[in-house]
C-alpha cells in the first residue's frame, strides 16, 4: 500500500523570537499587543534596542519621545538607539 | 282567611238579627256551591246568574272581601288539583332520565318537546278558563258597586289586583309543586330546538354567504345615495330569512310565552340562555378545536350573529320585549344580525336587551375561546410560528377579558409537568424557551407575563450543564445543533441577532430624537402605566424591551461565560478548517459584537483575524516556491512539494489553551514543515512558527492494488497510517514510540483504521500489546467490499470526541488549580471550612496575580473534583483535608 498526500493543512502559531515573555514597558505579553493595539502580530511590532533588549514599538517610541534630549532603555538605562 | 275576614266583620256582626245571619248563610252556601259548580264545570257557565245574584247578596252585608278570598282560594285548590297535578303528571316519565340520555336520542327529545307544548296546552287552558271564571267574579263585583252608587267606578284597578293575585296564586302552587327535573327538560328543549335552528341557519349562511358579500358592497354604494334605500334592501332580505325561521322560532316564543304566564319567566330564560351557552361552547370548541393554524374568532363572532342574536331577536320580537320605541322601523330588522358595520346610530337603535345579550355572549365566547387555548398554549408555543394566528386570538381574548393571570398559571404548571423534566433535551427546552418569549410577546409586548413564565424556565436552565454550550450552538450554528428538531433554531435565534441590528439602528436614531423637546413631550404622552398584573418590586424600565437575546443571556447571568464559551466553539471550527473560508463566522462575531459590545468580542476578533492573515502569509509563501530553497532538491524525491502543504497559524496567546500532544509526523512532512517555517521567517522576521503538529486535517489516498480510497483525517491517523507503508504489521509498543504518543492514546485513535477496514487488530500473548496488521484487500475481499463500489469515497474522520482546543471546564479546572495550595493551606490552619466562608477567604486575600474571579459554583464544583481525588472531604457542608 502507497500513501498519498493529498493537501496537508498543518496549525501552528506565531512567535517574535524575544527573549523575554513580557514588553518591559506594558508588561503585555510580546506574542499579545501594546495597550493600544487591537490586533497582535504584524499591526503591533516588535522592536530591538542595540543593547539587545525588545520592546513594542508603540510603547518605546512613546518612552524615547517622552525623553529628551537622550532617551535610555528602560531596562538597562544605557543609551536608547535602535538596533539596526 | 275567614277568620281574619269575620274579625274585620266584627262591627257588623253585632247589628244582624237572626233573620239576616240565616240569610246571610243561605246566600253564603249558595255562593260556595256555585263557585264549585264553576271551577268544576269545564266550561259550565250556565250556574253564572246564581253566581252573580249570591254575590250581589253578599256584598250587600258588606262581605265582598270575604266573597273575593274564598274565590281565590277555591280557584288555587282547584288550580292545584287540575292544573298543576296533571301538569306534572305528563312529565313523570322523565323523572329518572338523566337530561345527558335526553339530549341524545332524538326520539326521545321529540317526545319532550310534544310533552311539553301537550302540557303547557293543557295548563294554559285551565288557566284561561279560570281567568274566565275570575272575571265573572270581577263582573258580579262591579255590577253590585254600579248598581249601589250610580256612579262610575275605577274598575280596572280592582281587576288588575284580582289578576295579578291570581298569577301569584298560581306560579307559587306551580312553584311550590314543581319537580326537580323540570328545568332539565326545559333545558333540553331548547337545546333541541337551538340545535334545530342553528343547523338550518347554518345552511343558510352558506347560501348566502356570497350574497352577502354582494350585498355589503352594494350596500356601502347605496349609503351614500341614501340611507334609506339600503334600509329597505337589508329589512328586505332580513324579512325573508325570518319567514323560513318564523315557525319554529314561533313554537319556541310560545313555549316561552306560555312559561312566562305560569310564572317560569326566570326559569324559560336560564333555560334557553344556558342552551344558547351551550351551544355557543359547542360551537367554539368545534371551530377552534385543535387547529391553530388558522384564525377562529371571526367566524365565531359572525356565527354569533347569524344564529344567536338571530334567534333572541326573533324571539324577543315575538314576545314583543324587543319593539324600540323611538323607532318603529328597527322593531323590523336586526342591525346587528350580519351587518354589524351597518349599525348607524340614530337610523337604528338595536334594543337594549339584543345589545345586552349580545355583549353576554362575545364575552363568553372570548372567554371560552381563551380558556381553551390557554389549556393548550404549549402546544400552540411548540409549533409556534405556524400557530400565530391562535396566539393573535387569544391576544384579543385576553384583552377582551383580562385574565392573564389564569394564562401564566396555567402555562406555568404545563411547562414544569411536560418540558422542565430531565427527559427533555436542553436544545428543545430552549426552543421552547425562545418560542415562547416570541409568542408571549405577541400578547403582551410590556412584557409582564413573560417574566413571570420565563422565570421558571431559566432557574430549570442555570442548573443544567450544557445550557451555555447549547445556547452558544444555537447562536452560531444554522442548524441549532438539534439534529432531530426542526433545525430552524439556530436560525431564528441568528436571525434574531439580525433583528437586533435593526433594533440598535432604530433605538440610535430614538436617541437622536430625544433630545428633541417635542419628542420628548409625544413620548411622554405616549405613556402608559404597567398591567395591573406587574410587580412593581422590578423596576419598568428593564421591562420596556423584550429582547430574546437578552433573555437568553439571563438564563447564564453574565455575558462573559456566554462568550468564553463561543470562543472554544469558534476555535475548534476554525481549527478544523481547511480551507480559510470564514465568511459565515465573521458575519456571526459582527452581529455578536453588536450585542455584546467590540471589546468582549476583542479575541475572536483576533482569531478571525488570524485566519484573514493565514491566507495572506500562505499564498505569500507559496509565491516564495518558485525560488527553490536549499532542501528543494530533496523534496522531490519524495514526491510531496510544499504545494501540498496549507498552514493556520495563530496568535496562540488570544486563542484559548490548545491541546498540545507531541506527534512525530511522517519525515518528509515534517521537513516540508520546517521548509515553511523557514520560508515564514524569511518574509515576517523576526517572528517565527511553532507547529502545533497534532492538529489540522489531511487529506490522503491509500493506494491499493486495484483500488484507491481518499480520506480526511486528522495528523495522528495520517502519521498511523503512513507507518504501515513500509512496514504491514506493528506492535502497538513500538508504533506508539515511532509516531511519539503514549500506547493508550495510539490504541484509541487508531480505531479509527480499524473500523474503516484498514487495519486489523489482533492480540498476542502480552495482553497489554496488541498488533495491527495492515488488511491487504487481496486476503480479506468481505471486509473491504464495504468500500468497494466506490472507491473514490472521501469519508470524513469523525473525531470520536477528540477536541483540539480545551474545554472550557478543562480551562477552568486550569485555572482553579493556582488556588489549592491556599485552600489547603486554609484549610490545614482552620480545620474546616464552609464553601461561602473558603469563597470570601479567596476573594480577600487573593487579589494579585491572578486575582480570585471564580463563582461559587464554580469553586464548589472545583472542590468536589478535590473531593474524589480523596484530597478533601466534605462534612455537613463543611470541607476536610482528607487525613
Amino acid at each position: 500500500m502507497k500513501v498519498k498526500i493529498l493537501r496537508w493543512h498543518a496549525v501552528a502559531s506565531w512567535t517574535w523570537d524575544a527573549q523575554d515573555e513580557t514588553c518591559g514597558i506594558c508588561r503585555m505579553a510580546f506574542d499579545g499587543c501594546c495597550p493600544d493595539c487591537k490586533l497582535p502580530g504584524d499591526d503591533c511590532p516588535l522592536i530591538w534596542g542595540a543593547c539587545n533588549h525588545a520592546f513594542h514599538l508603540h510603547c518605546i517610541l512613546k518612552w524615547v519621545n517622552s525623553q529628551t534630549p537622550q532617551a535610555h532603555c528602560p531596562m538597562c538605562r544605557r543609551e536608547w538607539q535602535f538596533k539596526g | 282567611m275567614e277568620a281574619a275576614s269575620s274579625v274585620s266583620d266584627l262591627g257588623i256582626l253585632d247589628s244582624v238579627d237572626d233573620a239576616s245571619i240565616t240569610e246571610i248563610m243561605e246566600s253564603w252556601d249558595g255562593f260556595c256551591r256555585a263557585t264549585e259548580a264553576l271551577l268544576n264545570g269545564h266550561g259550565d257557565l250556565s250556574v253564572g246568574s246564581e253566581f252573580v245574584s249570591h254575590v250581589h247578596s253578599l256584598c250587600k252585608r258588606s262581605l265582598g272581601s270575604l266573597v273575593q278570598d274564598h274565590f281565590l282560594r277555591s280557584l288555587e285548590e282547584t288550580f292545584e288539583r287540575n292544573g298543576a297535578t296533571r301538569f306534572w303528571r305528563h312529565f313523570d316519565a322523565y323523572t329518572h332520565v338523566e337530561v345527558m340520555e335526553m339530549s341524545k336520542s332524538p326520539i326521545q327529545e321529540n317526545g319532550i318537546q310534544k310533552v311539553l307544548y301537550k302540557a303547557l296546552d293543557d295548563v294554559s287552558l285551565e288557566k284561561q278558563y279560570q281567568e274566565k271564571c275570575l272575571l265573572m267574579l270581577v263582573h258580579a263585583l262591579q255590577s253590585y258597586k254600579d248598581s249601589i252608587s250610580e256612579e262610575r267606578h275605577n274598575s280596572d284597578a280592582e281587576r288588575i289586583h284580582l289578576f295579578s293575585k291570581y298569577q301569584l296564586i298560581v306560579s307559587s302552587v306551580l312553584m311550590t309543586t314543581l319537580p326537580r327535573h323540570f328545568p332539565e327538560i326545559l333545558h333540553c328543549y331548547f337545546k333541541g330546538r337551538l340545535e334545530e335552528l342553528s343547523t338550518i341557519m347554518a345552511g343558510e349562511y352558506e347560501d348566502d354567504n356570497e350574497s352577502d358579500d354582494k350585498d355589503d358592497m352594494d350596500l356601502d354604494e347605496k349609503n351614500k345615495v341614501s340611507y334609506r334605500g339600503e334600509m329597505d334592501i337589508d329589512e328586505c332580505y332580513q324579512r325573508r330569512k325570518f319567514l323560513e325561521n318564523n315557525k319554529l322560532v314561533k313554537n319556541i316564543g310560545k313555549v316561552v310565552r306560555d312559561l312566562r304566564n305560569l310564572g317560569f319567566t326566570s326559569m324559560a330564560e336560564d333555560a334557553y340562555a344556558s342552551a344558547i351557552f351551550l351551544l355557543l361552547k359547542d360551537k367554539v370548541h368545534n371551530l377552534a378545536g385543535d387547529d391553530y393554524r388558522s384564525s377562529v374568532l371571526e367566524s365565531i363572532k359572525e356565527w354569533i350573529q347569524a344564529v344567536p342574536l338571530q334567534f333572541l331577536y326573533a324571539l324577543l320580537a315575538y314576545l314583543g320585549d324587543s319593539v324600540s320605541y323611538d323607532n318603529p322601523s328597527s322593531g323590523l330588522k336586526s342591525p346587528l344580525a350580519s351587518h354589524p358595520s351597518s349599525c348607524y346610530p340614530g337610523i337604528d337603535t338595536p334594543s337594549e336587551g339584543l345589545i345586552r345579550w349580545q355583549l353576554r355572549l362575545e364575552y363568553f365566547a372570548y372567554e371560552t375561546l381563551q380558556d381553551l387555548r390557554i389549556a393548550k398554549l404549549f402546544e400552540i408555543i411548540v409549533d409556534y410560528p405556524d400557530s400565530s394566528p391562535a396566539i393573535e386570538d387569544l391576544k384579543q381574548c385576553l384583552e377582551y377579558t383580562g385574565q392573564h393571570s389564569k394564562l401564566v398559571d396555567s402555562f406555568i404548571s404545563a411547562l414544569r409537568y411536560r418540558l422542565l423534566t430531565a427527559g427533555a433535551s436542553t436544545n428543545d427546552i430552549l426552543h421552547q424557551y425562545v418560542s415562547t418569549i416570541k409568542a408571549l410577546r405577541t400578547i403582551d409586548p410590556a412584557g409582564v407575563f413573560l417574566e413571570a413564565v420565563g422565570e421558571p424556565i431559566r432557574d430549570y436552565l442555570r442548573g443544567r450543564k450544557d445550557t451555555i454550550k447549547c445556547i452558544v450552538t444555537m447562536l452560531t450554528d444554522g442548524t441549532g445543533g438539534n439534529p432531530n428538531g426542526p433545525g430552524n433554531t439556530g436560525d431564528s435565534l441568528l436571525e434574531e441577532l439580525n433583528r437586533d441590528e435593526e433594533n440598535q439602528e432604530n433605538a440610535g436614531i430614538d436617541d437622536d430624537f430625544n433630545i428633541d423637546e417635542k419628542q420628548d413631550w409625544i413620548n411622554a404622552e405616549r405613556w402608559e402605566p404597567d398591567p395591573v398584573e406587574a410587580d412593581p418590586s422590578k423596576g419598568s424600565r428593564n421591562r420596556r424591551k423584550v429582547d430574546i437575546l437578552g433573555m437568553i443571556v439571563g438564563i447564564i447571568g453574565s455575558k462573559d461565560q456566554l462568550v468564553n464559551e463561543y470562543r472554544v466553539m469558534l476555535a475548534e471550527k476554525l481549527l478544523n478548517k481547511s480551507d480559510y473560508d470564514i465568511d459565515s463566522e465573521i458575519r456571526t462575531l459582527e452581529l455578536l459584537k453588536i450585542h455584546f459590545g467590540e471589546s468582549s468580542m476583542q479575541r475572536c476578533e483576533i482569531m478571525l483575524n488570524d485566519l484573514i492573515d493565514s491566507k495572506r502569509t500562505n499564498s505569500n509563501i507559496k509565491a516564495t516556491i518558485t525560488q527553490p530553497s536549499q532542501i528543494g532538491s530533496e523534496l522531490g524525491e519524495t514526491g510531496v512539494s510544499l504545494d501540498i502543504l496549507d498552514a493556520t497559524i495563530i496568535s496562540s496567546n488570544f486563542w484559548p489553551p490548545i491541546q498540545d500532544e507531541a506527534l512525530n509526523i511522517p519525515g518528509p512532512v515534517d521537513q516540508l514543515l520546517a521548509d515553511y517555517a523557514k520560508r515564514f521567517h524569511k518574509i515576517k522576521t523576526p517572528r517565527k512558527l511553532l507547529w502545533k503538529k497534532n492538529l489540522g486535517t489531511v487529506k490522503l489516498e491509500l493506494q491499493f492494488e486495484g483500488r484507491v480510497v481518499q480520506f480526511t483525517v486528522a495528523p495522528l491517523h495520517a502519521a498511523i497510517i503512513m507507518q504501515f507503508q513500509d512496514q504491514t504489521s506493528w506492535t502497538s509498543k513500538n508504533l506508539a514510540a515511532s509516531i511519539g504518543v503514549p500506547v493508550d492514546v495510539l490504541n484509541r485513535r487508531i480505531n479509527f483504521w480499524i473500523s474503516k477496514g484498514i487495519l486489523s487488530e489482533s492480540l498476542v500473548t502480552d495482553p497489554n500489546d496488541h498488533i495491527f496488521t495492515l488488511v491487504d484487500d487481496m486476503v480479506e475481499p468481505g471486509k473491504n467490499s464495504v468500500n468497494a463500489g466506490s472507491c473514490e469515497e472521501l469519508l470524513v474522520c469523525d473525531e470520536e470526541g477528540e477536541r483540539s482546543v480545551a474545554s472550557v471546564e478543562d480551562q477552568l479546572h486550569k485555572e482553579m488549580i493556582v488556588y489549592e495550595k491556599f485552600i489547603m493551606g486554609m484549610l490545614t490552619n482552620f480545620g474546616s471550612m464552609a464553601l461561602d466562608r473558603i469563597h470570601n477567604t479567596l476573594k480577600m486575600f487573593c487579589l494579585a496575580d491572578p486575582p480570585y474571579d471564580k463563582s461559587l459554583q464554580q469553586l464548589q464544583s472545583f472542590l468536589s473534583g478535590l473531593v474524589s481525588e480523596e484530597k478533601l472531604e466534605i462534612r455537613d457542608g463543611m470541607y476536610f483535608l482528607k487525613k
